[in-house]
């Protein structure tokens, strides 16, 4: 048996900070990833550190350097051949549940939001004229102001989509704060990987990032580390935000991303003919099929207006391309509870259609993936891991009622086939929750620059503090 | 009484013999099978939605040679359809689950003959919580059928009450008020007073409630030897038995139960049979405790399927649960649970239960998605 992975990245961890290490097995593959479990103490005084010896050496650097260093550190990890570019190959597939196909895919498309091109970009427009560096005029007053970052940013991950957790933390880094990141347990290895590689390729920034894993709720580890943070970025279940939001003293700031849901819309110019239904019923297939569904962007509901291709032809053609895609990008493995779920999902809509309700099943073999067309238009949460509903409106306008229910947990909202309705469905989109609004290629993919549940990816972990003297 | 009409001659003939065996004679392949087969082939021609499944299965009374062909109904359709061989509003008794899933749809169970769920329940509560062929004094946790019509768990302790209990047997719950504690703690001191054992009967939640407070009140029971409970359910989250050792050391610490006399019992409203912890039994009869398992009585066919696929795995692979029970003669003899067990010798153990579980990733839980729809 191979030695278990170091399973975090912890600057100035000694014997004494470690009670025993926590040896986990993963997947059939038997990955064994090694956790340090923190002795009490142990991470105030390495968030202490992080704060003093990492707050001077990030904040010595010039954002370009940081930006370089990111570049550097990201591109070891999308090469398969680097070693821990070989690592976050062979590894996540058992630590995440997803096949070595769909982890291939994500992480050549995650590295590349960390390039520099993309970076500099995104420094341009969130945080533009060096104002991290120095005071730069406000436009249109005599007044200047700058971009202060957080003393210690807290980031706690959720899910199990390998990338999230780093884009967090790439987020952190960029406006020069000292991070600490809890990985998720469904994904704890990708950060950590990240960390390893920045630190290799400038080692001063290897005193700026810790990463680490600890069982969630309130144990003495999560609260040293939520004392020691001024702001905090969390991921996770509403219970998890609002645990977070208790615990945490008035005076940190939370950046909170909670549970989320996506959806799309498939207008009547992508159904007028069979080639361009089957084109889009591809597109869909993808946004559905990408992370297993697992994405907040992924889509649980996809609408279809009347047209001329009928709207159970239209979901006979999602089920066929996501088919394909099972060989393309097949599904990840899944526990028993998750395989029964999906049953249950199809053994209630082939009873309903027995019954005599309106409803189809198309269904691939195993539990690999499932269509049901239902004619009650009303949102329904998918069990997830390709499970979706299509459901026919009259009208793309009828959506954004559909939703409204939503409010506050809905996120993307794909459209395709709207013709020249797309400002005004937006604004009706927007109206109803709606926080980003896109195409379903796209759909997977948000830009770095996305306004991520609605705020600026840099702007808001900064504090701006404006000087008002000439 | 809703009889079964047109049961063949044959068939019935056949489970009569069936129900009549002794839980330690198990019905050979062939000769469950061939019953098996002939429920299925009646269900087939009496169940109309259950026809419709099989047909979209192309597995018919035609096509279908071995039981375990037979396809099974997961336990999601007792929640859309009426799954049922009775005419419309002939049926003896109609259970329904208790609604804790995610859409508050409740699972119906219309049983057109109980007379079939009697003949199950009878002998083999008999065997695995009465061992000793005796009656005994019983009190119920749950409240009585007349309080809650629609459980079958309450119709079943009232079918034991009434077999095998004595005079001084009590319900000790009802629907408006939950456990009477007192009427309980007076019955159960009288019991030991008067040098009775006595029989608890009642769900797993409603132990650990009546414990709890037991606890907080600083009392214990010491009861009678030869005292006993039945528990059933418990099994909650994902994976693994919550809280099984804590129960039984409870049981243990508070009522001087020791864990062969504490049986947990697993059923389902979609069952007619259930199964028993064989602890008692093997105590009592065999003389020596076998591994820890539920036991499968004759009637019945248990089999474990993969959860994906859901084609049978080999003994001692941990899978979702199916159950062939000749006891569900007037709905339907295949059922699918969402149960996490595994099959060990002599029987099988429940290892977990998947509803309501939540899906990994970053995208919403149901729960608070469901949440916020019902409550904007």
């Amino acid at each position: 048996m191979t030695d278990p992975i170091d399973a975090f990245h912890l600057p100035g961890l000694t014997d004494d900070d470690v009670d025993r290490w926590d040896v986990r097995e993963y997947g059939a593959t038997a990955v064994r990833l090694r956790f340090p479990v923190l002795n009490g103490g142990a991470l105030t005084r390495i968030a202490a550190r992080l704060v003093e010896v990492g707050g001077a050496a990030i904040r010595s650097m010039r954002p370009g350097d940081i930006v370089a260093a990111i570049d550097a550190a990201s591109s070891r990890l999308a090469d398969a051949d680097d070693p821990l570019g070989r690592i976050a190959e062979y590894a996540l597939p058992a630590a995440t549940g997803y096949s070595p196909a769909m982890v291939r895919l994500v992480l050549d498309r995650a590295t590349r939001d960390w390039t520099s091109p993309v970076l500099r970009d995104l420094l341009d427009r969130e945080i533009p004229d060096d104002a991290l560096e120095r005071f730069v005029p406000m436009h249109g007053t005599a007044i200047r102001t700058m971009a202060v970052p957080p003393r210690l940013a807290l980031h706690i991950g959720s899910g199990n989509v390998p990338g999230v957790a780093v884009t967090s933390i790439v987020r952190s880094l960029l406006v020069r704060a000292p991070t600490l990141a809890k990985t998720a347990a469904g994904e704890p290895l990708l950060s950590v990987l990240f960390a390893r590689a920045l630190a290799d390729v400038r080692p001063l920034l290897a005193d700026a990032l810790a990463v680490a894993h600890w069982p969630g709720g309130h144990s003495t580890v999560e609260d040293e580390a939520i004392a020691a943070a001024d702001t905090i970025v969390v991921y996770g279940s509403a219970e998890t935000v609002r645990s977070i939001r208790e615990r945490a003293p008035a005076r940190v700031r939370i950046i909170e991303h909670g549970p989320r849901a996506s959806v799309g819309l498939v207008g009547r110019e992508s159904l007028a003919l069979e080639t361009a239904a089957r084109v889009t019923a591809a597109r869909v297939a993808w946004a559905v099929a990408m992370f297993d569904q697992q994405g907040c962007v992924s889509p649980h509901v996809v609408w279809v207006e009347r047209a001329a291709v009928d709207v159970d032809a239209f979901a006979a053609m999602l089920g066929r391309a996501l088919d394909a895609l099972e060989q393309e990008l097949p599904r990840g493995s899944m526990d028993a509870a998750e395989a029964a779920a999906i049953h249950d999902v199809r053994t209630r809509a082939e009873f309903r259609s027995i019954a005599g309700e309106d409803v189809s099943l198309f269904e691939g073999s195993g539990a690999t993936w499932t269509v049901i067309r239902d004619a009650d238009t009303a949102f329904e949460p998918s069990c997830l891991n390709r499970t979706v509903r299509v459901k026919q409106i009259d009208r793309l306008e009828d959506a954004p009622e559909l939703i409204a229910p939503l409010r506050g947990f809905i996120q993307t909202v794909a459209i395709e086939g709207q013709g020249d309705r797309t400002d005004e469905l937006a604004r009706k989109l927007a109206d109803a929750g709606a926080t980003r609004i896109t195409d379903f290629r796209s759909m997977p993919w948000p830009p770095s620059t996305w306004h991520h549940d609605g705020a600026g990816p840099l702007r808001e972990l900064v504090t701006w503090v404006d000087l008002e003297t000439e | 009484m809703g009889e079964l009409r047109g049961l063949p001659h044959e068939l019935t003939a056949g489970l009569d013999a069936a129900f009549a065996r002794t839980i330690e004679e198990p019905l050979d392949d062939d000769t469950f099978g061939a019953l098996a087969l002939a429920a299925f082939a009646w269900q087939f021609d009496n169940n109309r939605h259950y026809a419709a499944f099989c047909r979209r299965r192309s597995r018919t009374p035609g096509s279908v040679t071995h039981w375990r062909d037979i396809p099974a109904v997961p336990t999601a359709a007792f929640r859309e359809v009426e799954l049922t061989c009775a005419a419309a509003g002939s049926a003896d008794a109609v259970f329904r689950t208790s609604g804790t899933t995610q859409d508050n749809k409740r699972g119906v169970h219309v049983v057109p003959d109980i007379r079939f769920y009697h003949r199950s329940l009878i002998p083999n509560f008999a065997a695995m919580v009465l061992p000793e062929g005796t009656t005994m004094t019983m009190f119920s946790l749950v409240p009585p059928p007349r309080d809650l019509p629609d459980s079958s768990l309450s119709h079943m302790i009232a079918t034991a009450m009434e077999r095998f209990g004595t005079r001084d047997s009590r319900w000790c719950a009802s629907a408006a008020d939950g456990i009477d504690h007192e009427t309980l703690d007076r019955a159960l001191r009288d019991a030991r007073a008067s040098g009775e054992s006595v029989c608890i009967l009642g769900t797993s939640f409603s132990f650990v409630h009546w414990t709890d407070a037991m606890r907080e009140r600083g009392m214990r029971h010491r009861l009678r030897d030869g005292s006993r409970l039945m528990d059933t359910g418990g099994f909650k989250g994902r994976s693994r038995e919550v809280g099984r050792d804590e129960l039984r050391a409870t049981y243990l610490d508070l009522l001087g139960l020791p864990p062969t006399h504490c049986i947990n019992e697993y059923g389902m409203t979609e069952l007619c049979s259930q199964f028993y912890d064989a602890s008692l039994r093997d105590a009592i009869v065999r003389r020596t405790l076998g591994p820890d398992r539920k036991v499968v009585p004759p009637w019945v066919r248990t089999e474990v399927v993969h959860p994906e696929t859901l084609d049978p795995v080999p003994d001692g692979t941990t899978g979702l649960l199916r159950h062939i029970d000749l006891a569900n003669i007037g709905s339907v003899i295949a059922v699918q649970t969402e149960d996490i067990g595994v099959i060990v010798d002599g029987g099988f153990r429940v290892i977990g239960r998947t509803a309501g579980a939540h899906p990994r990733g970053c995208s919403i839980a149901m729960d608070d998605m469901l949440e916020a729809v019902r409550n904007p």
